[in-house]
């Protein structure tokens, strides 16, 4: 039973059993998976809770959470609510890219408000749920740092 | 070393350009026992092509328009590493008339086609007419320069591309389906080619779909000697831009094949050439082909045509340059084999090709038989967003088709970077497609067979849980060599480990 959670968007995704994590340079991340008879060659970025996964050149960006740091997160979810002003800040710290909504806007759950690049990934901030953009903070050209407030909807 | 005796051509080139290109031309230098001279922006003093040279010079701030793009720079350079000859490379300065001539001007050698040549085919309007004289069938459209009538347009048949006359290489275009969008679209390419190219002249062609993307490789020296050096096929695009190169172009009939080689040859022949050009074509789905512009600089993907053809396109630019002759029969005893080239571009190809940026951090790039790797970045390498994002080509070579199919899917396999997405995934998507497998594609294939790439599969998404979940394990246990769901795997090491010292 693993005591993590990994989540690839904002999809729960049950990691693949019988294979192991081979390290070629952990420094530069690479490494091969081996399981099932056979040898994939990966390249695994990132510390804490968030990573970059390539494979088959690919790259994917994957979440990692222990149950304690996710309890936490969805318990800031609920305080938040799902009516009344709701600030989005950054949960990593980076380079606003693009910025796609404007005050006034109506967006919808899983829209994307705007782009963050961290960690040399471009992330896309997207809203919790359907609401109106009332502020916008930030501006593209950016850096921001870890719990920035990026807009607030409503 | 050269081994011969013969003196090198030059002492000293300065190359006029950056990244994998840069390299593959002081590779070429120094095979020839010649030094090479790089150039750099503010932007690429540690980059990788300053290190192959012998001599670096800095040209100005990282805007190309300051450096890569600077006549002046370039030249002041030339001048102080003592240069006898440049080599614009691709892009930046290559097809530029006045730089060509600015560099004879000041003694110097260009290694390319003569001024007056890179001026009279670089107006691709010019270029149509010539061809049309030469015999040469070309794209169905105007012949003339495009004024505010826009009968002759509609007599055309809708859809239509606009073309900048100054534009060319997949630049400078603006597809039209509808006689309403007629006006304006004629405005804002004029505007476009204004502002890209500083001349409005616009042109029109007939769209050709489905169609083919096939070019010919044209070399030749001062003294009236021209060879043909075969064909590449090109169609697999996106935004008109090439990806994946291959030759002999699959499928493609004696008859049609020998029309292009012809016609590339009048073409050239019309005009005052020497040096490396390419002559493009499109072919319908009946079979007939079309001129489309001769490009008089050495391409991204001369690469494949070296490795089927035994020719050494850039040591062969620097050689006729320098007056030697080319030998007779220099195409005629090709090495033969099927060669493939794909371009690594730093580009999201899950979210239309977009320029993705950052730095590259892992770095490994595939060897062993056949395999050819032109790379213009290492390790660490962080990408300024001033240039283009061609990160390296990835070449093979085998005696056929579907072997070097199975080996550009086994070099792919070989291939980790890490730090920005780039295109390899598509092109391992490429490999196992069963079109391309057949050699049955044209130049909307990606659009149509790939569109933004197929939905990751559950087997994927469970490794790539599975790598991340033991990245983060193993950053908590601090074992800084591997890491595994058990202790297996360590004694499975240990145990290779034994079976190799026996």
């Amino acid at each position: 039973m693993s005591d993590h959670e990994v989540r690839l968007g904002d999809r729960h995704v049950q990691p693949a059993e019988g294979w192991r994590l081979d390290w070629l340079d952990r420094a530069a991340g690479t490494a091969r998976l081996v399981g099932e008879g056979r040898s994939i060659p990966v390249v695994v970025e990132g510390s804490g809770s968030e990573w970059a996964v390539t494979l088959h050149g690919r790259r994917h960006a994957a979440t990692v959470r222990t149950w304690r740091e996710r309890l936490f997160a969805e318990a800031e979810q609920t305080t938040r609510g799902h009516t009344g002003e709701l600030t989005v800040r950054a949960s990593l710290p980076g380079l606003v890219v693009a910025v796609r909504v404007s005050p006034g806007d109506e967006v919808a759950e899983g829209d994307s408000l705007l782009t963050i690049e961290a960690m040399k990934m471009q992330n896309e901030v997207r809203a919790p749920r359907a609401a109106r953009v009332t502020t916008v903070a930030v501006q593209a050209g950016q850096v921001v740092a870890t719990g920035a407030p990026l807009l607030t909807l409503e | 070393m050269r081994t011969d005796t013969s003196p090198p051509p030059f002492e000293r080139v300065l190359v006029a350009n950056r990244g994998e290109i840069a390299i593959r031309v002081m590779r070429a230098c120094r095979e020839l026992g010649i030094s090479p001279v790089a150039v750099y922006s503010d932007a690429d003093v540690d980059a990788l092509h300053v290190r192959h040279a012998d001599v670096a010079e800095r040209l100005g701030p990282p805007a190309p328009a300051e450096s890569y793009l600077s006549i002046e720079a370039i030249l002041a350079a030339a001048q102080r590493s003592g240069s006898q000859a440049i080599h614009p490379g691709y892009g930046f300065l290559s097809e530029n008339h006045a730089f060509a001539r600015a560099v004879e001007d000041a003694g110097l050698t260009f290694i390319g086609p003569p001024a007056a040549t890179l001026q009279m085919l670089g107006n691709k309007l010019a270029a149509r007419r010539s061809a049309e004289a030469a015999g040469v069938p070309t794209v169905p459209g105007t012949s003339v320069a495009l004024g505010d009538d826009l009968t002759e347009l509609t007599r055309l048949g809708l859809p239509i591309m606009l073309k900048a006359a100054a534009g060319g290489g997949g630049r400078g275009m603006r597809r039209v389906d509808s006689a309403d969008e007629l006006g304006e679209a004629l405005a804002a390419a004029r505007r476009e080619a204004l502002s890209a190219f500083g001349d409005d002249t616009v042109y029109a062609e007939r769209i050709i779909s489905p169609a083919r993307h096939v070019e010919v490789q044209l070399l030749g020296d001062r003294h009236g000697g021209l060879a043909v050096l075969g064909e590449r096929d090109c169609s697999i695009q996106r935004r008109h831009q090439k990806l994946v190169e291959e030759a002999p172009a699959p499928g493609l009939d004696e008859a049609t094949r020998a029309a292009l080689f012809d016609g590339a040859r009048r073409v050239a022949s019309a005009v005052d050439f020497h040096s490396a050009a390419t002559a493009e074509f499109l072919i319908d789905s009946a079979g007939n082909h079309y001129f489309l512009e001769m490009n008089t600089r050495l391409q991204v993907e001369h690469g494949v045509t070296e490795l089927v053809t035994g020719v050494d396109i850039v040591a062969w630019q620097i050689r006729v340059a320098a007056g030697e002759r080319l030998p007779a029969g220099i195409a005629d005893a090709p090495r033969g084999g099927h060669a493939i080239e794909v371009r690594i571009y730093a580009e999201d190809p899950y979210d239309g090709f977009r320029p993705s940026g950052g730095t590259v951090t892992a770095w490994q790039m595939p060897g062993g038989p056949g395999v050819r790797v032109e790379a213009g970045v290492e390790a660490q390498t962080p990408l300024p967003a001033e240039y283009d994002p061609l990160l390296a080509k990835l070449l093979v070579h085998a005696s056929d088709r579907p072997a070097a199919i199975a080996r550009l899917r086994r070099a792919l396999d070989e291939t980790l970077i890490g730090g920005v997405q780039t295109d390899h995934g598509f092109h391992r998507w490429l490999v196992d497609h069963l079109a391309f497998a057949d050699g049955r594609y044209d130049t909307s294939f990606v659009e149509v067979e790939w569109g933004n790439g197929p939905a990751t599969g559950s087997e994927e998404e469970g490794l790539v849980a599975f790598a991340a979940l033991e990245a983060r394990r193993s950053e908590r246990t601090g074992d800084p060599r591997h890491v595994a769901a058990d202790d297996s795997s360590a004694w499975g090491r240990q145990a290779r480990r034994g079976a190799l010292r026996r």
